[in-house]
């Protein structure tokens, strides 16, 4: 299963990695911000440009691996944005200008930027977020999150436990599916599948509460949350890399929401 | 300064859950000197996980139930102490790495119970490399946890649990998931913790063999939490054996008189059906894989389950199949229950007459005739809401009985006890009588007499003619089959008769792959 959370294995030395998590967060909160403020296509396409270099250049990711494993969101942004332009109701304005006229398909000038915005706004929210969430590692994010954002301990790092069990939820879901199909429940048709699911979640849910609870029990047996204040091992400490992170994604939606307002598309 | 290792009081020691019926664990007497390792021997459900709690606190602390009697550590009554003090003292291991692993890299990992304590940095930068060093785990520190193998994860947990100076480490069936190699290399560093003498060391097993040599004391309990003796293992071992025997607990052979007790498998039960004469007819081959890979993943990180297996399987024969962990064994068996398409190669299941169906294609009302599968774990395997529901309707009174059953029909299977929750898994499979039985560690966790009635179950399959195709890690199994198969990373190995594969196996080291004498 490639959309689960596993590591996109990342360098850790690339300058997205090595700014704190917090840093990530607030800058892609910036990107996501100047996104959704506007209607106007310029400012994501912007955005994902700034992020495509980002990627490229900055985050120490694969981008062939990150491109492999959401393909999907692309292909679906791109899907998205031609059924907008295509189903759009300003087509049928008689006052704006056509862009595309084939036969009984007319698509105006204001549908198809609004359908461009649509898409480009879907890419550069999953842009962002693979900026944010990718580079470094689920550690450092918690470790950022705890020690700069005063997140609990027993949040930040209990989800760190949890992810690591979701390889292992992923494993018994393909068992279920497997036990139903040699008892002859695993139906043809669709419908019968959709069925099929009450059962498999019922069975994946006492999986993962039974996983859970020993998880549970292990952390408490080690100490965790037992009042105690934690020391840190890996302390995070707001440096040059997250002041070039900030700087750069501040700047690149100033300028992108500025474009915009002088730029009309 | 360290501590000295506690010695360990129990008097009268009485444990009831809340809402069971009978205690778990009922008058337990013994004392066990600090620095000592006691080994705990007993059936399932005789308790041997709740003492291991409850030296770790979390029985009375976390778990509602009902305490009499007294258990100390040291000079801290467990009941009386607060759970994070005897959280200090106390290490705690289980059984399963996956689900005890908290971060996802390894120093951090050990680092976790030091910043839980509270450790100054400078300390914790120190004591990481040496608890990683006790555990055979140095120049690790920057691996990813869960990318090691069961046995590295398993001495992972050891070193995260030894970090912080526990002075009593309790290991409650620390290698029940491990494959022989893994459970041989975690006994080792056992075996280096327990000659220290630094830690007083009690230690809960099923895998008796590698452990009595290192135990001090041994504490014998029945099915019920009765302690049934108490003492140095040499002594009390000869004389307790058969009542352990009788109460269902795995016996090791030292104990056994000559002649007395089975030794060595299952053989005691009388002789195993006689290996299928080849070549055979084509009617009596039940599936063939020919060529078959596996390989899964994205184009960069393909990795290979599988590569160029043949293998025939006939009727009325017990294939063993073993390997160790991540050698393929378990995409083997969801190639022949047609749940993976191989990526090259061909896979064939042959009805009654003969005649050839790929796995992947059999119709569903077919199927379930054909292939069964039994899961490590029972409860994943569970397709019904009810016990009667899993059964299905080719479960007859006599069979429902036979397993144990009856009277339980309507009860959620979520809700039985492992034993239990085994034996309803088994009964499915009897009911519907598949001609290819596919088996992942039948007898995962399971005491001498639950491994028995496994077997057994098994051999009347076979003589009806059954194909049993059984991945496991336990030898104690092996001499039961008619051919043993080893997988190394996706390969076949070996195959042939488990005589051969027990006197000299293909992995390297051979040792831990031979049932002890």
């Amino acid at each position: 299963m490639s959309f689960l959370p596993t590591p996109l294995g990342g360098r850790p030395d690339a300058l997205l990695a090595r700014a704190g998590g917090l840093t990530r967060l607030v800058a892609g909160l910036c990107w996501l911000l100047a996104v959704v403020l506007t209607t106007q296509p310029l400012v994501p396409a912007v955005v994902c440009l700034a992020g495509l270099a980002a990627l490229l250049g900055w985050s120490g990711l694969d981008a062939r691996l990150v491109a492999g494993r959401f393909g999907p969101v692309f292909v679906a942004a791109v899907g998205l944005a031609v059924v907008a332009a295509v189903f759009s109701p300003l087509n049928g304005d008689p006052a704006a200008t056509a862009a595309v006229e084939l036969g009984p398909l007319r698509i105006t000038v204001p549908a198809l930027s609004g359908a461009m915005a649509l898409g480009l706004r879907l890419v550069a929210i999953a842009l962002t977020s693979v900026l944010v969430f990718g580079p470094g590692e689920v550690t450092g994010l918690a470790d950022s999150l705890v020690q700069q954002a005063r997140v609990p301990d027993r949040f930040a790092y209990g989800s760190v436990a949890a992810l690591g069990l979701v390889p292992l939820l992923a494993a018994d879901w393909e068992s279920t599916r497997v036990a139903r199909r040699l008892r002859g429940l695993e139906a043809a048709h669709l419908p019968g599948r959709l069925g099929g699911l009450g059962g498999r979640l019922l069975t994946l849910l006492v999986s993962a509460i039974r996983r859970a609870d020993r998880m549970a029990l292990a952390m408490d047996a080690r100490g965790f949350d037992s009042g105690r204040r934690r020391s840190r091992y890996r302390p995070v400490r707001f440096g040059v890399p997250d002041v070039l992170v900030l700087a750069g994604a501040v700047g690149v939606a100033a300028f992108a929401l500025a474009a915009a307002t002088w730029v009309r598309v | 300064m360290i501590e000295a290792p506690p010695p360990i009081l129990a008097e009268g020691l009485r444990w009831t859950y809340r809402g069971a019926t009978r205690p778990a664990l009922d008058g337990l007497h013994f004392r066990l000197d600090g620095g000592q390792v006691l080994l705990v021997l007993g059936p399932s459900g005789s308790g041997k996980s709740t003492l291991a709690r409850a030296l770790a606190g979390i029985v009375p602390h976390a778990l509602p139930g009902a305490w009499t009697g007294r258990l100390s550590i040291g000079a801290d009554d467990v009941p009386a102490t607060p759970p994070a003090r005897l959280g200090q003292r106390v290490g705690l291991v289980f059984q399963d790495p996956e689900s005890q692993l908290v971060m996802p890299r390894v120093e951090d990992e050990v680092a976790f119970g030091l910043e839980n304590r509270g450790w100054p940095r400078p300390e914790m930068l120190r004591r990481v490399p040496q608890a990683l060093a006790l555990a055979g785990l140095s120049g690790f520190e920057q691996r990813a946890s869960r990318g090691l193998s069961g046995g590295e994860q398993q001495r992972l947990a050891l070193a995260g649990v030894l970090a912080p100076l526990p002075r009593l480490l309790v290991f409650d069936e620390p290698t029940a998931n491990l494959d022989p190699p893994g459970m041989q290399a975690f006994f080792a560093r056992l075996g280096e913790l327990a000659t220290r003498r630094e830690h007083t060391i009690v230690v809960v097993e099923h895998r008796l063999e590698a452990v009595l040599p290192l135990a001090d004391r041994a504490l014998l309990l029945d099915e019920a939490g009765r302690q049934l003796a108490y003492g140095p293992p040499a002594e009390i071992g000869p004389v307790h054996a058969g009542a352990l025997e009788r109460s269902g607990g795995w016996v090791p052979a030292a104990w056994r008189r000559p002649g007395a007790l089975p030794t060595g498998g299952f053989a005691a039960r009388g002789p195993s059906q006689p290996v299928t004469p080849s070549p055979v007819p084509a009617v009596d081959i039940v599936a063939e894989l020919e060529g078959v890979a596996v390989r899964y993943g994205a184009d960069r990180d393909l990795r290979t389950a599988l590569v160029g297996v043949d293998l025939v399987l006939r009727a009325g024969e017990r294939v063993g199949l073993v390997g160790p962990n991540g050698s393929g064994k378990s995409s083997l068996l969801f190639v022949l229950a047609g749940a993976r398409r191989p990526s090259s190669g061909a896979v064939v299941v042959r009805d009654a007459s003969g005649a050839p169906h790929d796995p992947r294609r059999l119709p569903s009302t077919v199927l379930p005739g054909m292939v069964g599968l039994a899961f490590q774990d029972p409860e994943i395997g569970f397709v019904g809401r009810t016990v009667g529901e899993e059964l299905g309707p080719g479960a007859g009174p006599a069979l429902v009985a036979r397993f144990g059953l009856d009277g339980l029909e309507g009860r959620d299977p979520y809700r039985l006890s492992q034993g239990q929750q085994r034996r309803l898994s088994l009964a499915a499979l009897a009911a519907r009588n598949p001609r290819l039985l596919l088996l992942d560690e039948p007898t995962y966790g399971l005491d001498r007499l639950g491994s028995q009635q496994v077997v057994a179950f098994l051999d009347e399959g076979r003589v009806a003619g059954q194909a049993q195709l059984l991945a496991t890690h336990d030898p104690r199994l092996l001499p039961d089959c008619d051919r043993v198969v080893a997988l190394e990373a996706g390969r076949v190995v070996f195959e042939g008769s488990s005589a051969a594969f027990l006197a000299a196996p293909p992995f390297d080291p051979p040792g831990p792959w031979q049932v002890s004498p």
